[in-house]
């Protein structure tokens, strides 16, 4: 009982936490708009309640039920990430937290700590065009793509007016995250909704900030470049410097019948687990074929292969490959294209990722940074440095106040 | 030592050179085994193919202006009807065939786009192919050139200047004109006005109603519409806003007009040569590539 009350005293708390005036504003503007384009009818609060925590209303509850509902209604969302956080973990029941823990591995795949080369990793090669070592943290990495399903419940949330887990610099151009129909969510959707039959194929036509959105308001983050390549490439150390990689997740050699892509596939995207014979060493589903992954690398900075592009707009590092990638060169773990963070194409989607640093040992926390900067790769081995600084991944109690006050709007 | 001896008379290849061949395309008497049309220099394998064929191939033609993506999108185009074991398939006749593929698959996959094609006709490709469609007994046999935009835009403000284009054009079953969107996109005019007056000198080609051009197919193809994705959604809004006379000529003279978009790019950046900043793919993944071909096959076979 004691645990129950601290847990309602803490998320009061955050519900009573303060938003930056801005941050109101673009949020009130967010819902005039909206409602001027769609006219859609007032908010029903008791059916958003219902919805997000079950038939009954919360004001119907005792308050230790009302924080055992709110749980519940996390978990069903898919944010026991959250629920995991040193913050709030240790408010939670051993029910509470046994059902989050399950969650979490059945959601995300383990993915080792260790060193992973990005560029080029043909022996062929010459010494100036091979690619560079990184070292990664070890990490959580979602088993599959974020669904249809898992989106829409981020939309229904009121994800697109919790501006609080928006990048303040994006406000302006949130007015154009819309559906075909002027409502918030995804380019390709109608009404605030999916196509039907779609709800477990990977989400599309979001940009990386829509992503990186969701991917904090479930608890987890956007994977590093880094990250993403060796939860893929799987490397495996056999000198103290030199270290295998697969070239797909399966192996060294492409088959076609591992995953969705142009020719192999229906030529659309599929549900998201799917090929099950293509899954990663460490189980993740997907990571080459059906829809490209954003991530928080940039994309050009660091070339190994010696291209000098130059982009007509900052981009985004995407990986995987698509339903509609035609050369199996271009869908191996290495390859990475760009696209600008803005764009919201029909074969892009987004898979999470969770440091291990923030959720399995609190002491410890390390460092990915979501802002474009040189480091948004992961951490280069001769600069490994995991125990400084905050972990970007460690949120303020106003900003989980944020987060957790647009639940209840 | 010196050996003396006859050589036999091969009184064949005398005869051989004394039988004209037509060429396919301007039908101008060619020596049995030139490898070009002295006249327009269109492959005579085209005709000696033809003679073999109880119909003779039907022609398409990819036009459009310099640099709008003829070579990427008719190389891509039969890269992946020969690729696709799908409903349409495409099957070259002879190795000159896949030269336009083999040279726009390599380029594509290195991270280039294709060399310019060269305004000179003896340099272009050509492509003879059988398709075959699901649920169609009988294959369409298919005769495309990758014209110069440079050759094209002298023929149509000179006509004649070019011997191939004229009798091709007039012969041609069906067109594809490609316009660039993203040029359309960016304001620019140059598109709209090219492609009218492609559309006029097509017009002219024959006043004959069942002849001529004016019910035959043309299939309007936007291409580089990945980066417009609006494109995608409605290519004949688009055109109807963008280019008003283009879309007001094709209603007024034109009967068998339909509008596709095109993308074989995911996305590009430029990148700094030896000859200056060139625009490369940054992955390819084509979409809207096989539509417009599909659909003037089935208005042709209609």
């Amino acid at each position: 009982m004691k645990n129950h009350t601290e847990a309602f005293d803490v998320l009061a708390g955050l519900l009573g936490g303060v938003l930056g005036t801005a941050a109101l504003a673009w949020a009130a503007l967010r819902r005039f708009r909206f409602r001027a384009v769609t006219a859609r009818p007032p908010l029903d609060t008791k059916a958003v309640a219902a919805e997000m925590h079950g038939d009954e209303p919360l004001a119907a509850q005792p308050a230790n039920a009302d924080v055992g509902s709110l749980v519940e209604g996390m978990l069903a969302q898919g944010r026991y990430a959250l629920l995991l956080r040193r913050q709030l973990v240790s408010n939670l029941t051993p029910e509470q937290s046994q059902a989050a823990k399950e969650a979490l591995e059945r959601g995300m795949s383990l993915v080792p700590e260790g060193n992973v080369m990005l560029g080029t990793t043909d022996e062929d090669d010459d010494e100036a065009n091979r690619g560079v070592v990184w070292h990664v943290g070890g990490l959580f990495l979602d088993r599959y793509l974020v669904t249809n399903r898992q989106y829409r419940q981020f939309v229904t949330g009121r994800g697109y007016e919790q501006m609080a887990i928006w990048d303040p610099q994006i406000w302006p151009a949130m007015l154009e995250f819309v559906d075909a129909t002027g409502c918030p969510g995804p380019r390709y959707w109608r009404n605030g909704g999916y196509a039907a039959g779609e709800d477990e194929h990977p989400v599309v036509g979001l940009s990386w900030y829509e992503a990186a959105a969701y991917a904090r308001w479930v608890g987890k983050r956007l994977p590093s470049e880094a990250e993403w390549v060796k939860a893929a490439a799987w490397p495996v150390p056999i000198s103290d410097s030199r270290q295998s990689q697969r070239k797909f997740p399966w192996g060294d050699t492409m088959d076609r019948l591992r995953c969705n892509l142009w020719g192999s596939g229906p030529g659309r995207t599929v549900p998201v687990a799917e090929y099950s014979s293509g899954v990663s060493v460490g189980g993740a589903y997907q990571l080459i074929g059906n829809v490209w992954e954003w991530t928080t690398g940039n994309f050009g900075a660091g070339d190994c292969a010696g291209r000098d592009l130059t982009l007509p707009v900052p981009m985004k590092s995407i990986h995987g490959g698509a339903f509609d990638t035609y050369f199996e060169h271009q869908a191996t773990c290495q390859f990475q294209s760009g696209e600008s963070p803005l764009s919201r194409k029909h074969n892009i989607g987004f898979r999470c990722a969770l440091g291990l640093c923030d959720i399995a040992a609190p002491r410890r926390s390390c460092r990915v940074d979501e802002q474009p900067d040189d480091e948004a790769r992961g951490t280069p081995t001769d600069a490994a440095s995991f125990d400084e600084g905050p972990s970007t991944m460690e949120r303020s109690d106003e900003e989980l106040a944020a987060v957790a006050q647009g639940d209840h709007a | 030592m010196i050996k003396e001896g006859a050589l036999p008379l091969d009184s064949w290849r005398l005869a051989q050179y004394a039988v004209q061949s037509p060429c396919y395309i301007c039908e101008t008497d060619n020596i049995g085994d030139a490898e070009l049309c002295h006249r327009c220099f269109a492959p005579m394998a085209l005709a000696h193919q033809a003679q073999t064929q109880k119909t003779p191939p039907r022609m398409f033609a990819t036009v459009g202006a310099s640099g709008v993506g003829k070579t990427v999108y008719l190389g891509m185009l039969m890269d992946m009807l020969s690729r696709q074991p799908n409903h349409l398939q495409a099957l070259a006749r002879g190795a000159f065939s896949i030269n336009l593929q083999q040279a726009t698959a390599s380029a594509l996959a290195r991270g280039e786009f294709p060399s310019k094609t060269p305004t000179e006709p003896d340099r272009w490709n050509w492509v003879h192919c059988q398709v075959r469609s699901a649920g169609q007994k009988t294959p369409v046999e298919l005769i495309m050139p990758d014209m110069a935009g440079e050759a094209l835009f002298e023929e149509v403000d000179h006509p004649h200047s070019h011997e191939v284009i004229h009798p091709l054009l007039a012969k041609c079953a069906g067109v594809m004109i490609l316009i660039d969107t993203v040029k359309l996109q960016a304001g620019s005019l140059d598109q709209d006005y090219f492609t009218m007056k492609l559309l006029s000198y097509l017009a002219e080609l024959s006043t004959d109603t069942k002849r001529g051009w004016l019910d035959r197919p043309i299939a309007m193809v936007l291409t580089k519409a990945d980066e417009c994705e609006e494109c995608f959604v409605d290519p004949t809004g688009f055109v109807q806003s963008r280019a008003p006379g283009l879309w007001q000529q094709c209603h007024e003279q034109f009967t068998n007009v339909s509008f596709f978009a095109a993308g074989v790019a995911g996305g590009c950046a430029y990148q700094t040569r030896r000859g200056g900043r060139v625009r490369v793919p940054l992955r390819v993944e084509p979409r809207g590539i096989i539509e417009p071909f599909e659909w003037l096959l089935k208005q042709v076979k209609g």
